[in-house]
């Protein structure tokens, strides 16, 4: 038998209750079944091209393809396939490179919060300094130094967004730190190690969920950008950015080649946004709020 | 007649519920008279004050019953009534002065701002203010106005805030605990002040406190509050004389006294129910607690019955006069030259530096927390630390717990040196020391159920420990410190201020300590359950012999527990001996001012007395 505590219950409750965590929540349950169940949604290879019927409209207007439901492309590919199939690589980003981060943050900022003096001078710094890159133009010269490809902007991410876990969660944990139960541990002979994990890291987790959720939508768009502009996914591998780069030559003609991935990028974003928010407010955390 | 209650009733709604948390309360309040609101957190003291001040909290409701002052409504006066009476015809001195005022303002533009709503013409407010902070004998009026509030300290705030409560002439000051958030010798001079000025004014005061001994000697009237109901209500000198309702005697016994012999307190069991736990509660509402109650009690609430002229109890016949039995005597064996000494420090001191400034330049010459002083616990003795914020006190509990490092001297421990913070002296301390933190609140980890919390100290141990063992240790910690095992699967939250204290202690006992390090363990704790606590650390002298160092800002339970004493003051040890010599003998003024500024338990003493200085 679990058995819970009253503080983690009641945030359970309260998360249960909230309209904003089981509408992210319920989201992005959908685009994962949609990521797993990919090649059985899809009604074609997202790569196969079928240069007899380009440009299709979707189902609902004239001139419509019933085989096509949202349309082709310009090189005749299945739109609707080709947005099941980028939903894994969305995931797959917003997933890795969302922990990587907050492992590198976390770590680093319970290390500073707790050790202080010159450990925590140190890694503020570093956050400091690391902060005051705009952060498109640092990724971009990661990715020149790295090369293209999706897991170096997973790494690009991680190596840019840690600083945005490691300031937020350092201030919680230095919150912390002032309780006495932090020197009564040491009182009772727990090594800073100890200390560290079963006393601080608990106190900061409900934080940690909160920023989790929210840098996974970063994530999304991060990977957007990147592969709209050529830097992540190789050219045959389908991508929301790479869909919007692919149809931007021909928005006048065929404007839903846009709007659909764009949809699909919005709608990840805003359940991510909304998870982290309503997740927030259920685990009343002090988050400082940045949108990236 | 200035202030009227009539079977007032605040009640509050829960799930469709109404639980009343302040019943049938009735009272008047002549002009010029005091009376007193006394009662333990939770008893609804606070309540009436935000009747007047119309600030109750959300889902709180006044449902029955009238409050009326100088014969207007203020319940049901419309809200332009009330903004003309506050601030003017009635006043409040807060509970916490530094927050009352606004940090970015000065004394005088708040005190300025005051005057304007009185209608005192700028031209003429320095005389004004001037005046009144002579009134409240600030001696330096000029550089008080000038100054923002946390240029002052607590106690010189206080007086600020007397004063503009009374520069508008009120008919009814409400004051909320003025002295519980200052320092013990600070709360003679403040209760003086606002006596004086309400006597010179003939102001009615209506004098909230949880202090019974206090509200005696400043009251005219009194009126016990227990779980939102008026267990008793007269004269004041009647009530402390001879208080007639259990809950009254037993919250005037469970206040230890500062001279004649020491006897066990006695002590309520439990404390008193939450706002939740009142609706199943059908008869009087201390029936559960009540030593003498019966079962009628248990299923009626007793009515409020005149016993003398004036004086209303609510308690039936039969409970009223039944004696609760004799307290056994309390002997502090001398213990001071025999017993082997545990702990020793000589010369030990603590100075923090002040921070360099860019240039590597110290700019200040920064704090002498602890001055060099000599310190020592023998096996079984209880040693008192006595002082006020900002004496040492805490920083010396943190020092000999190898909290900090000390900037001179040694600590010995049996002998052994500790002095350095090093991992083997970790150890060491580890066996025989522990401390017991001043806020249960802050020092339970609320992610850990009780049975983790008690028994942390075996997580930290390299050895396996089983499961079975832990809940064993578990159980026999909590059935020592008088708790029921079956808490083992609470949290913290889920526990009252004294059951969260005895946890507190038990996690210290987990090591079986032969030295405990006590930092203000009982002075957020209400009156009745310290009893508990201070019970509960003789009954573990004597089963366990253990040492303890108490630290404290309250003289009467230094003397109800300790051998003997440190006075400490500017991180200075003003006076250091047996208690009972320093008690009846006290040397160095600091200690008599002290000693002064306790409220003595002999009625016919003059308290507070005319002149107190520091």
């Amino acid at each position: 038998m679990i058995r819970r505590s009253p503080r983690s219950a009641a945030a359970w409750q309260r998360c249960l209750s909230s309209p904003r965590v089981m509408a992210g929540a319920a989201i992005i349950l959908i685009l994962i079944i949609v990521a797993i169940a990919a090649p059985w949604l899809s009604p074609h290879d997202p790569q196969d091209q079928d240069l007899l019927s380009v440009l299709l409209p979707p189902f609902w207007m004239a001139d419509a393809d019933p085989r096509y439901p949202l349309g082709t492309d310009t090189l005749g590919r299945c739109i609707l396939s080709r947005l099941v199939y980028g939903t894994r690589i969305a995931l797959y980003v917003a997933g890795l490179a969302a922990s990587g981060a907050m492992i590198i943050g976390t770590v680093l900022a319970i290390l500073a919060g707790y050790f202080g003096g010159k450990i925590d001078w140190l890694i503020s710094r570093a956050v400091d300094i690391w902060m005051a890159f705009p952060p498109v133009v640092l990724a971009l010269i990661l990715l020149v130094g790295l090369g293209a490809g999706v897991n170096k902007v997973i790494l690009a991410i991680v190596l840019i967004d840690w600083t945005r876990f490691c300031r937020v969660i350092r201030s919680e944990v230095l919150v912390t730190m002032t309780l006495d139960y932090i020197p009564a541990a040491r009182l009772l002979g727990f090594s800073h190690q100890q200390i560290m994990l079963k006393e601080i890291l608990p106190a900061v987790t409900p934080l940690i969920i909160t920023m989790l959720s929210i840098e996974m939508g970063i994530a999304v768009i991060v990977e957007a950008i990147m592969s709209f502009v050529g830097m992540s996914v190789e050219s045959n591998v389908p991508a929301w950015g790479v869909m919007i780069a692919d149809a931007r030559t021909t928005m006048h003609q065929a404007p839903w080649s846009v709007v659909f991935p764009i949809g699909a990028i919005f709608m990840t974003v805003l359940a991510f946004n909304l998870l982290g928010d309503g997740l927030r407010r259920a685990l009343d955390g002090r988050l400082v709020q940045r949108n990236g | 007649m200035v202030l009227q209650a009539r079977n007032l009733t605040v009640s509050m709604q829960v799930n469709g519920e109404q639980i009343d948390v302040l019943r049938d309360v009735s009272f008047d309040l002549q002009p010029g008279k005091v009376l007193g609101l006394v009662g333990e957190s939770g008893a609804g003291k606070s309540m009436i004050g935000r009747v007047i001040s119309r600030n109750l909290p959300k889902q709180f409701a006044v449902t029955n019953g009238s409050l009326v002052f100088e014969g207007r409504d203020i319940i049901h006066g419309a809200d332009t009534l009330l903004a003309s009476l506050l601030g003017k015809r009635i006043a409040f001195v807060p509970q916490e002065p530094l927050t009352a005022l606004n940090p970015l303002m000065t004394i005088a533009q708040q005190f300025g701002e005051h005057l304007d709503r009185n209608g005192v013409a700028h031209a003429h407010q320095l005389e004004w203010m001037i005046n009144a902070l002579q009134e409240v004998r600030l001696l330096d009026p000029k550089r008080v106005l000038s100054s923002y509030p946390f240029q002052l300290s607590g106690g010189m705030c206080q007086r600020v805030l007397i004063a503009m409560a009374f520069i508008s002439q009120p008919a009814l000051v409400v004051a909320d605990e003025p002295t519980t958030a200052l320092d013990v010798s600070t709360q003679a001079t403040i209760v003086q002040i606002i006596r004086r000025l309400q006597k010179d004014h003939g102001t009615a005061l209506l004098f909230i406190t949880h202090d019974l001994r206090l509200a005696a000697h400043v009251c005219d009237h009194i009126l016990v509050l227990y779980a939102g109901e008026v267990v008793e209500r007269g004269p004041a000198r009647a009530i402390s004389k001879d208080p007639q309702h259990p809950y009254t005697r037993a919250l005037q016994a469970a206040n230890p006294s500062l001279d004649g012999p020491l006897t066990r307190l006695p002590s309520l069991p439990d404390n008193m129910p939450g706002i939740s736990g009142f609706s199943a509660i059908k008869g009087c509402r201390f029936g559960p607690r009540c030593p003498v109650g019966d079962s009628i009690c248990c299923n009626a609430v007793p009515q409020l019955r005149e016993i003398a002229p004036g004086h209303w109890v609510r308690c039936s016949p039969a409970c009223q006069h039944a004696e609760p039995s004799t307290a056994p005597l309390i002997e502090h064996a001398a213990i001071r030259d025999n017993g082997a000494v545990i702990l020793n420090a000589t010369g030990l001191s603590k100075h923090y530096e002040s921070p360099r400034n860019w240039l590597g330049r110290r700019d200040g010459p920064g704090l002498h927390a602890v001055r060099p002083m000599d310190f020592t616990v023998r096996a079984g003795e209880f040693v008192g630390v006595v002082g006020e914020s900002g004496s040492g006190k805490s920083t010396l509990a943190r020092l000999l717990m190898g909290l900090e490092k000390p900037s001179t001297g040694q600590i010995s421990l049996d002998g052994r040196d500790i002095t350095d913070t090093s991992q083997q002296t970790t150890q060491l301390r580890l066996d025989t020391l522990q401390m017991v933190f001043q806020d249960p609140q802050s020092a339970l980890n609320p992610r850990r159920s009780v049975e983790d919390l008690v028994t942390q100290v075996m997580e930290s141990h390299l050895k396996a420990v089983t499961p079975e063992a832990r809940r064993q240790r578990a159980q026999d910690l909590l059935r020592e410190t008088g708790l029921s095992p079956e808490l083992i699967h609470r949290y913290p939250s889920q526990l009252s201020g004294g059951q969260k204290q005895r946890v507190n202690i038990a996690r210290a006992l987990c090591v079986t300590p032969r030295l405990l390090i006590a930092d203000e363990i009982v002075s957020g704790l209400d009156v009745s359950v310290q009893a508990q606590i201070l019970n509960l650390l003789l009954d573990l002298k004597a089963q366990r012999q253990i040492a303890l160092v108490f630290i404290s800002h309250d003289l009467s339970v230094v003397r109800y527990l300790c051998s003997s004493m440190v006075v400490m003051r500017h991180g200075k040890v003003v006076e250091q001996g047996p208690t009972e010599q320093i008690f009846s003998n006290p040397q160095h003024a600091y200690t008599k001012a002290l000693f002064a500024a306790a409220p003595p338990a002999d009625l016919d003493c003059v308290w507070p007395p005319e002149q107190t200085s520091l």
